[in-house]
């Protein structure tokens, strides 16, 4: 496998819709995706470490911003680097992984980044069944990150 | 507008006869019925009530718990439940993985031989290095290195890096991330360890990694050399952080639990529970499932966690400080209250130090949590290099087969940020029927909300109320380093937001804080 791209997939795998990203990466592992593959459980700087050396990274998250559930949003690191969300209790998050990344190792960090976020509807209970809505925008966005690396390859 | 309206108003919950008033102390507050908010999305709360002349009468903390996961792990075969509770905390991986681990020992009637524990010990003590050294670069110093006043937006480990070098924090994560490459070599798989067996560990170490590990953790010690030097030069040559470190605005008087082994010294992976008083002496020590004889959890009807204290210094006395309290709290200031000294030497001059800089033992100095952290650092990676040059540790002996199930298992570690239990009790064929996690977050409930309290009435005065204030009081729980419903990490406006809503005498929102 060659350092041309990377897919991350951020989650927890047994709670609701926010196992997402470890399902879509879990199934594009299965059909064979001709690219590296991870899975973290955090967003905490091991992404960062998953996607130093390559081209390109497309990452993808859970997340909860208010729109509707199932909502796709592909962003920016700025967009998600916003001020406040830097001021937290115990986990780093996303945007703070990566800017550190580029500001400590600007030579090693992938030039494209693709972060891709579906909102969720639940993840109050554990359990490994998402919802409707979620469930259907991971096959969107499987298909989406199928067509990426594809673009690439 | 009374406060239970204001509070109904602003949080929409209904009065619910059957759980008992909290009672305020104000003339003017008779009563406060807090229902919890939300357990959906980790939000922290706290709450701070204003007396008449608009100084602070009350405040509380509020969050979230374990959302059903110990009915999640019901029916799993205990074999399973290390790797499973691994994702628990993305953060926390290895110390539920861990503490999962030696419950399982338990279950099946059996102890790992030699090597199997040191590698196990090894493992944990990189996991500690990694986490000790993100909890403090990343969210502990930024306050002291960028400054507790300055603009949320440079005071983080981004604004950190700038006002240190990027040279400096580059060379702190590529160590950081050695603590990480061990980790992932024992633990037999990126990320999330599987490596956990009862009655050992999977996998064996052979001579060339053992060297490499030997190597790394060199770089290990370092990393822990040069954290308490940063530590030393920015907040211990500095008055005004000194004055902050050792006020009472910071200082929280309550007794304290961490493990010892049989010298009374520092240890993460196993040893004796030791409980002291906030006076110093000694309750009692305890094993396993022993702790049932010294924890009770108290339920409050504002939050749904817990607030566990030491039963046996008598029954629920309240959320109170000082002499006769049985709130205690757990996590690095703790293990330097509770051990006689640590169990690696470069480590050992930087617990002396931190003594003789206090005097008076046990340390009530939230603040200092951040000091023991960095001690704790540099002890884990002695200790990591310790292990690494011991003979058995490339013993091919790394299992001890379980021939019985005994269906109960305690695992008690040392977490990072404080004593972790994990119970189970299983059927004949080592099938998950209970289980009950008591995690550090749920130990320092109280002490959390004792500590936002203070700070909150030092800080806010007259009904002054200033935007930076928020700061001071984030201040005095991230010592504490919370697990804020830490099993999820999915991406909000900002993770593990802090909302502080602060109330007039006539139960009016006064002013609404937020970090988010």
């Amino acid at each position: 496998m060659d350092n041309k791209c990377v897919v991350v997939g951020i989650g927890n795998p047994y709670l609701q819709d926010d196992r997402a990203g470890v399902v879509i990466v879990e199934t594009l592992e299965q059909e064979g995706l001709p690219c590296r593959t991870e899975v973290v459980y955090t967003v905490g700087f091991e992404v960062m470490d998953k996607i130093r050396g390559y081209e390109r990274a497309i990452i993808v998250d859970a997340c909860m911003l208010g729109n509707e559930p199932g909502s796709i949003l592909e962003v920016s690191i700025d967009d998600i680097f916003s001020t406040h969300a830097l001021v937290n209790s115990h986990a780093i998050t996303l945007g703070t992984t990566l800017k550190t990344g580029l500001l400590c190792f600007p030579d090693e960090m992938p030039a494209d980044i693709r972060i891709i976020l579906i909102e969720v509807k639940e993840i109050k209970e554990f359990t490994r069944q998402m919802s409707p809505e979620v469930e259907a925008a991971v096959k969107t966005v499987v298909d989406r990150i199928r067509a990426l690396v594809a673009a690439v390859a | 507008m009374g406060i239970f309206e204001a509070l109904k108003k602003k949080f929409g919950f209904g009065l619910e006869p059957s759980v008992p008033v909290l009672t305020a102390r104000s003339s003017t507050m008779k009563k406060i019925e807090i229902n919890p908010i939300t357990r959906l999305e980790g939000h922290g709360k706290i709450a701070i009530f204003l007396d008449d002349d608009g100084n602070v009468d009350d405040a509380f903390f509020q969050t979230v718990e374990f959302r059903g996961f110990e009915k999640f792990l019901q029916g799993m075969p205990m074999e399973e439940v290390p790797r499973t509770v691994s994702t628990v905390c993305g953060v926390c991986r290895g110390v539920h993985f861990t503490a999962a681990m030696k419950a399982s020992d338990g279950v099946f009637g059996v102890t790992p031989p030699p090597a199997g524990r040191k590698l196990r010990e090894l493992f944990f003590n990189a996991h500690y290095v990694e986490d000790h050294s993100v909890i403090l670069y990343a969210l502990g110093l930024p306050d002291f290195v960028v400054g507790p006043e300055s603009n949320p937006a440079e005071r983080n480990v981004v604004g950190l890096i700038n006002a240190v070098g990027a040279d400096v924090g580059r060379e702190v994560l590529r160590r950081r991330g050695l603590a990480v490459k061990i980790f992932e070599l024992l633990g037999g798989k990126p990320n999330h360890p599987v490596a956990a067996i009862p009655g050992g560990w999977s996998k064996q170490l052979n001579e060339e990694e053992r060297r490499q590990i030997e190597e790394w953790s060199k770089e290990l010690v370092g990393l822990g050399e040069l954290t308490l030097k940063v530590f030393a030069d920015v907040v211990l040559k500095n008055d005004k952080y000194m004055e902050l470190v050792t006020g009472d605005m910071y200082r929280v008087e309550v007794g304290y639990m961490g493990s010892v082994d049989a010298q009374d010294r520092i240890t993460y992976y196993d040893g004796t529970q030791k409980v002291i008083d906030s006076q110093g002496a000694v309750i009692g020590t305890f094993q396993g499932k022993e702790y049932l004889d010294f924890i009770s959890e108290r339920v409050q009807p504002w939050t749904y966690l817990k607030f566990p204290y030491q039963k046996k210094i008598g029954d629920w006395k309240g959320m109170v400080e000082g002499p006769g309290t049985n709130i205690y709290c757990v996590g690095p200031l703790a293990r330097m209250n509770v051990v006689k000294g640590m169990d690696t030497p470069l480590a050992q001059q930087h617990f002396e130090q931190f003594h003789a800089t206090f005097g008076a033992r046990p340390v009530h100095n939230i603040l200092a949590y951040h000091w023991a952290r960095a001690i704790e650092l540099l002890n884990a990676a002695e200790k990591c290099l310790q292990l690494s040059r011991d003979p058995e540790i490339t013993s091919k002996d790394t299992w001890n087969k379980p021939t019985t199930c005994t269906g109960e298992g305690v695992g008690i570690i040392e977490a990072p940020r404080g004593t972790l239990i994990h119970h189970y009790l299983t059927d004949g064929k080592g099938m998950v029927t209970d289980a009950n996690l008591i995690v550090a977050t749920t130990h320092n409930n109280a002490p959390i909300n004792l500590a936002v309290k203070k700070a909150a009435k030092h800080f806010i005065k007259n009904g002054n109320v200033a935007q930076g204030m928020l700061n001071y009081v984030e201040m005095a729980f991230r010592p504490y380093d919370l697990c804020l419903a830490c099993a999820t990490h999915t991406l909000t406006n900002g993770q593990s937001p802090l909302a502080v809503d602060i109330f007039d005498s006539s139960g009016n929102v006064y002013k609404t804080l937020k970090n988010f």
